[in-house]
């Protein structure tokens, strides 16, 4: 199997950086896989999950914020705000957190407020989303 | 001479004080190693983001975006310009705060227009008593530096740039040059100069490559987070510089602290010395008028 070479760097650490087969990333408007030897692009990711399967057949998952990804010469690099693995997650804080942002959206607010809240609505949902498959 | 009780109070009060000029020492320098690994970790993510910011940028050599317009339309003298100043949120830090606000001080000799966002306490305050002209809502403490603090901060700003209310915004910080010496310094956030970025791209071949949705979406993406991570590492480094400005101060403070407590001592000794010789003169002087009576 063709590999390419992956790094998802996060505000606070590398996420992962290996040597993969298959990668899986949230887009505006659905999913993108990437497998070896893509075209050269910058794409704009947004919240969601991301699923990569190693050279050695494993798959990884994780919630990723919002960032971009770039290919270029068969080597992948995504740079979000976050990410984190499913089993580091908490579920009762990301069920508090969307009861929060879901109360906050009911009420008027400015706009950047607004996109604030649906971010962190988004993130939220993403995280029980995913941990549920566990 | 002063009597030895008053030295001895003298001795005890500093001996006081250096209890605590040594205690913050101790507390700086743990702040220091956690604040320090912070950076470490976000520079990887941030170094990163530089270079694909200089790729995107070497792609697409015309575009003609808001985060790069410099608004040349209005004159120099009428643009506004924000000024994020990070201070810190106590004074002990040597000449720390004093650095950060000579500077912003002379921006504001220089420029009609500004605004200032300030970052800390110290700064705050120091503002406010001047009647210098600061956004009150603009609220942050300087510890523990947050990225989630830094989003909040680079969202405050781009929403004001991006509606006009501020035309370039700058960041007054404290960068650690060694972990020695400190260097305050003021860079351009906003609008971006490409020539920041520009690297040498001499005999590498450009490849192609395709922007999605649209490069404009991209660049969108892209330069908010810059900012955040750019303000984080502002954030961050001025930390650090801060706990060792401290760490500096407090290490002064400990070490004449002792030098004084040595003087003091000398001069304790002595008085005791000369006391005690004087009762000794004292007694004997009187046993011998006691014994030519006899």
């Amino acid at each position: 199997m063709n590999t390419f070479y992956l790094r998802v760097v996060s505000s606070d650490k590398v996420f992962f950086e290996d040597k993969v087969t298959r990668f899986v990333l949230p887009l505006e408007d659905g999913e993108m896989g990437i497998l070896a030897h893509h075209e050269n692009m910058v794409i704009a990711t947004s919240i969601g999950e991301i699923r990569i399967t190693t050279a050695d057949g494993r798959t990884v998952t994780g919630v990723v914020g919002e960032g971009f990804t770039q290919i270029v010469n068969n080597r992948v690099v995504m740079i979000v705000d976050s990410a984190e693995k499913p089993e580091d997650i908490d579920r009762v804080r990301a069920k508090q957190a969307k009861e929060r942002a879901e109360e906050r959206l009911r009420q008027k607010e400015s706009l950047k407020e607004y996109k604030q809240t649906e971010a962190s609505l988004a993130r939220a949902l993403t995280r029980l989303k995913v941990t549920e498959k566990i | 001479m002063a009597n030895t009780k008053e030295i001895q109070n003298r001795i005890k009060s500093i001996k006081d004080t250096m209890k605590i000029t040594n205690a913050m020492y101790m507390i700086s320098s743990s702040k220091l190693k956690k604040a320090k690994m912070d950076l470490e970790n976000t520079e990887p993510y941030f170094y990163t983001l530089q270079v694909a910011l200089a790729r995107v940028l070497r792609h697409l050599p015309d575009i003609q975006h808001l985060y790069f317009d410099s608004r040349s339309e209005i004159p120099e003298n009428e643009k506004r310009r924000g000024y994020i100043v990070i201070t810190a949120d106590k004074g002990m830090a040597g000449a720390y705060n004093h650095n950060v606000i000579k500077i912003a001080e002379e921006e504001l000799a220089k420029h009609d227009h500004t605004r200032l966002y300030v970052v800390g306490q110290v700064g705050r305050h120091y503002f406010a008593r001047k009647n210098v002209h600061i956004d009150k809502h603009f609220q942050y403490t300087a510890q523990n530096p947050s990225m989630h603090r830094a989003r909040v901060i680079a969202d405050t700003m781009l929403e004001a740039y991006e509606n006009g209310k501020l035309d370039e915004v700058y960041i007054i910080y404290t960068k650690m040059v060694n972990s020695v010496t400190a260097e305050t310094d003021m860079i351009q956030l906003l609008p971006f100069k490409r020539e920041d970025f520009s690297f040498s791209t001499g005999g590498v071949y450009n490849e192609d490559i395709k922007m999605e949705p649209s490069p404009e979406v991209v660049l969108d993406r892209i330069v908010p987070n810059y900012i955040t991570g750019f303000i984080y590492g502002a954030l961050v480094e001025s930390f650090c510089s801060e706990q060792n400005s401290r760490m500096m101060a407090m290490d002064t403070a400990t070490n004449s602290a002792k030098e004084m407590l040595q003087d003091l001592n000398i001069k304790y000794n002595r008085a005791r010395q000369a006391a005690i010789t004087q009762e000794i003169t004292e007694v004997v002087g009187g046993a011998r008028a006691q014994q030519n009576r006899k």
